[in-house]
């Protein structure tokens, strides 16, 4: 297996240089983040001022030599300038990447747990009132678009301040700028309900698909003739269900997860513009708005290298998860 | 304002049921009525309040957070790059200015700073500032003629010029966002132990109460010599690449590093985050900070600033109003807010290097008085600002001084169609009303109208243009910009109509250089006019200011004759805060309501 992981490192290399190559072309040319400088502010700057943010973006420079300037300097640590001055993209980028994962993977535990608890009782009474009412809720949180439920969130947590007289819930940032008291379990009162509603917003959009993938898996599984067999031989129905079935009803969950963990991870973008997290998502809104394009590689170097990653680690529980899969 | 332990076992338990709640609860329900509460800033748009609403004394404590919508990166406002409302803002709490600009477009001495300023000639003008005695760095420094002259050499453009081309990094030289003024100068000299500042000026300047302030503080000039190793006090013999040194510092360093003179000092400033303010225990200045902590929290989406405001998070917003945000803040108790007409103004901009466009003054005379601006500020903002009207004058707004309805008498935005008829058959046009032709028989139009995306308002401007403009015979598509390409739309002339915004300067004749003057920085549709570009030059130089808008509005006559650009109506500015703290005022210049952040405070 080890021999496979390398390998296939290996092979997503020239993947990476390819296709950031591509993405390359095509931001460099979405737009003139010269012209924005030139236009946006006021009075509108001098000649010398346009001509030195120029040569400050390297947007003198043809693309194929711009683009080997880019990625030679990303291996040495230097992700190139932004439009946005004193902006260090590396600094800005890893920044931001903690506080979507940060924001993520509460939200995907629990999405994950629920999903798995939801979807298996769900398979195992099928058609009864409890499988209606979570194929209801379901489908609910599917089709409810994610600003509008993560705004009605918001109100409800205002609501529940109020009915308190507390301020437990944040509905903007990480953290409060300032704690009355500095106490440690403050601090941590403060991070806890500054994260409930964003995580709740994400995890139910995940959980909604989750759920039925893992009813359909589970469905599925349990018609199989060797679960069939395994009760015939007159195992307890837990042990099959555990053991048998729901191993085996992991697997394609466990793809689906992995690939849209990297998806969430560069996707948050509403959660996190609505909530205010300075993570991923303002990021890549932010880079292309203003044409920043050293800002979006970076954005788009770390996704490609989170999803080639996540794709790994879906085949490699394969394994895990089902023992005649073998990589060789 | 933290959650108290017994609150929050209370609502552990509710946090249970909180998903139930989501049906039930429909956004918005707090018991309160519109109206109640609202006295604070509700006085604020009556004439000649501006300056002095909401205002009342203040006790001692109160935590303050107000919104900034961007995040801070540039730390040195005088720059180009750091020239940012966001930055002006944050720098305004700490750093002094001469002249602060007000909320009723005038500007105000900074008496902490200098206790009088007089021109004492006209020829060469001359300008004596006496510093307050008691103005000081909050390190001891006395503020002295040494950080004026440190101001001037960094702004003039040529002690500290601009990084050569060579320099991809930009480490040599500065960008100053204007260098207007600070060019004319010809010596700034300090007396009487540096507390007497007197400026010569090689040419008159007109807006002389835009140096050393105005939104562009001074910054201590004893940290930049000190760090770029020039001697100290003597900022006149700074060689370029100190003054770059210091210009750089100043880019990099949140105030909170260096030494500033204000009510407040800035404690801390977290990235892209929030800056967090504290009375400055060494403030010497007349008016001492009540509040314990004054805090500037960045939330870049406008739309989640009534919510952070009703859940208590931020206690004072200034976003863009719009119908939904100004109807939600109404229901929130306690807060008080008002809508000011601001220095931004709405304009339909036609592009001269469009051949046709350019050719005809009767067609685009034409094309304004087709146009109803009526109709566009009843389907956009006045909708909730029953207050907007015509803006009737190019370089100033209503309540400032200089300000001439020029546009109106005209009959330009009436949509008064028949005397628009009447300019192309007097100018011999054919096919009016039906499918326009120039006098010599080509085809006028299809023109398109350009807004940026996604902006409501814009694309509802284009839609009544082009009605109305159909009605002269006139073919309009209309074709939005893509967020990031406004600027190569205008640089590169890529329109034929165009609407979007200008903020006027409470300086108005720097403004008019800018954008009307042959050849200038914002004058993206190619108006030319020698009698303008004059006019324009004379007024700059113009050291009488009664007689600079004179100069102005003469200039604007023949501006409206051209038919160029067609103000709309001045943007609507909108400030919502919590009726516990006083002083807060809607100020739309650039500014903002952090002009006077020392006076805010919790209502005694």
């Amino acid at each position: 297996m080890l021999a496979y992981t390398v390998r296939r490192i290996l092979v997503s290399i020239p993947v990476l240089i390819i296709s950031t190559f591509i993405v390359f072309l095509v931001v460099i040319n979405a737009g003139d983040p010269v012209a924005n400088f030139a236009t946006s502010r006021q009075p509108a700057p001098s000649k010398a001022a346009v001509a030195a943010f120029a040569r400050h973006v390297h947007a003198d420079q043809p693309a194929v030599e711009r683009y080997w300037n880019w990625i030679t300097g990303v291996l040495h640590g230097d992700w190139g300038p932004s439009v946005q001055p004193n902006l260090d993209i590396g600094h800005d980028l890893f920044t931001r990447f903690r506080v979507t994962v940060t924001l993520v993977a509460a939200a995907m535990l629990i999405a994950l747990v629920l999903a798995v608890l939801f979807g298996v009782f769900s398979a195992l009474r099928q058609y009864s009132a409890a499988d209606y009412t979570i194929t209801f809720f379901g489908f609910l949180f599917l089709a409810m678009p994610v600003f509008w439920f993560a705004v009605l969130l918001k109100q409800a947590g205002i609501w529940f301040n109020e009915q308190t007289g507390s301020q437990f819930l944040g509905t903007i940032g990480e953290k409060s700028p300032y704690l009355e008291s500095d106490t440690f379990w403050n601090a941590f009162t403060d991070r806890i309900g500054h994260l409930v509603l964003p995580t709740i917003t994400l995890a139910l959009v995940s959980f909604a698909s989750w759920t039925r993938y893992t009813r359909a898996s589970m469905l599925e599984v349990m018609d199989s003739d060797y679960v069939r067999l395994a009760r015939a031989k007159g195992l307890r129905r837990g042990r099959v269900l555990v053991r048998h079935a729901l191993r085996t009803a992991l697997i394609p969950l466990a793809t689906v997860t992995a690939l849209d963990i990297a998806i969430i991870l560069g996707g948050a973008v509403v959660t996190e513009t609505i909530f205010q997290w300075h993570g991923m998502g303002e990021m890549l809104v932010q880079s292309a708005t203003t044409v920043d394009v050293y800002r979006t590689m970076a954005w788009l170097l770390l996704s490609a290298v989170v999803v080639i990653g996540f794709n790994l680690v879906a085949d490699l529980l394969y394994a895990v998860l089902d023992p005649r899969i073998r990589y060789d | 304002m933290r959650a108290r332990s017994s609150a929050l076992t209370k609502g552990l338990v509710l946090a249970a049921g909180l998903t139930l709640v989501l049906g039930a609860c429909s956004g918005g329900g707090g018991g309160s009525s519109p109206g109640n509460g609202h006295a604070g800033l509700t006085s604020c748009a009556e004439q000649g309040q501006a300056n002095t609403c909401n205002s009342g004394p203040t006790k001692a404590g109160g935590t303050f957070t107000y919104v900034l919508e961007k995040n801070i990166q540039q730390w040195n406002v005088q720059d180009t790059n750091g020239n940012t409302f966001e930055n002006g803002e944050a720098l305004q709490v700490v750093l002094p200015s001469v002249f602060v600009p007000q909320p009723d477009f005038t500007v105000k001495l900074n008496t902490d700073l200098v206790s009088s300023v007089s021109q004492t000639s006209t020829s060469p003008q001359t300008l004596v500032y006496k510093i307050n005695p008691k103005a000081s760095w909050n390190d001891g420094t006395p503020i002295t003629a040494d950080d004026f002259v440190y101001y001037w050499r960094t702004n003039n453009g040529k002690d500290c010029p601009p990084p050569p081309a060579s320099d991809s990094t930009q480490t040599k030289g500065c960008l100053p966002q204007s260098t207007a003024g600070y060019d004319r100068v010809k010596s700034v000299t300090g007396s009487d132990g540096g507390r007497t500042v007197t400026v010569v000026m090689a040419k008159p300047y007109s807006d002389w109460k835009s140096l050393f302030g105005a939104g562009y503080p001074l910054y201590p000039a004893h940290v930049a010599e000190k760090l770029s190793g020039a001697k100290q006090g003597d900022a006149a013999h700074m060689t370029a690449a100190q003054l770059t040194q210091g210009w750089q510092y100043f880019q990099k360093t949140p105030p909170s590093k260096y030494p500033t003179a204000g009510p407040y000092k800035m404690q801390s400033w977290v990235d892209n985050d929030h800056a967090t303010y504290v009375p400055d225990p060494r403030w010497r200045g007349a008016h001492k900070a009540t509040l314990q902590r004054l805090i500037f929290k960045v939330i870049t989406d406008a739309t989640q600033e009534p919510i952070a405001l009703r859940n208590n998070e931020v206690q004072g917003i200034y976003p863009q109003p719009e119908v939904d945000l100004v109807n939600q803040v109404k229901s929130i108790p306690n807060v008080t807010y008002t809508i000011g007409n601001g220095l931004t103004w709405e304009h339909f901009d036609l592009n001269l290097h469009n051949p046709v466009l350019g050719k005809y003054a009767a067609l685009r005379r034409s094309m304004f008085t087709a146009i109803s601006i009526k109709d566009i500020v009843a389907k956009t903002v006045g909708q909730f600002d029953p207050e907007v009207k015509q803006l009737g004058n190019h370089n100033f707004v209503p309540g400032q001084a200089g300000y001439k309805d020029l546009v109106t008498p005209t009959g330009q935005g009436s949509g008064d169609l028949t005397k628009a008829k009447k300019y192309l058959t007097d100018a011999k046009f054919t096919g009016v009303g039906s499918a326009l032709r120039t006098p010599d028989g080509k085809a006028v139009g299809p023109f398109n109208c350009r807004y940026t995306t996604g902006n409501q308002i814009r694309q509802s401007e284009c839609q009544i243009l082009q009605s109305d403009l159909a009605n002269l015979g006139i073919k309009v598509t209309i074709k939005p910009i893509g967020a990031a390409d406004l600027g190569t739309v205008l640089t590169g002339h890529q329109y034929d109509i165009i609407v979007f915004a200008w903020v006027a300067a409470p300086f108005p004749t720097s403004g008019a250089q800018q954008n009307w003057v042959t050849g200038g920085g914002g004058n993206y549709g190619g108006y030319s006019n020698k009698k303008v570009d004059a006019l324009v030059a004379q007024a700059v130089g113009e050291t009488d200011p009664a007689k600079a808008a004179q100069l102005l509005d003469q200039a604007d006559q023949i501006m409206v004759d051209d038919a160029y650009v067609l103000p709309l109506y001045q943007k609507p500015t909108f400030l919502a805060v919590q009726t516990r703290f006083v002083n807060m005022r809607n100020n739309s210049t650039n500014v903002g309501p952090a002009y006077n952040t020392g006076e805010w405070g919790l209502k005694k």
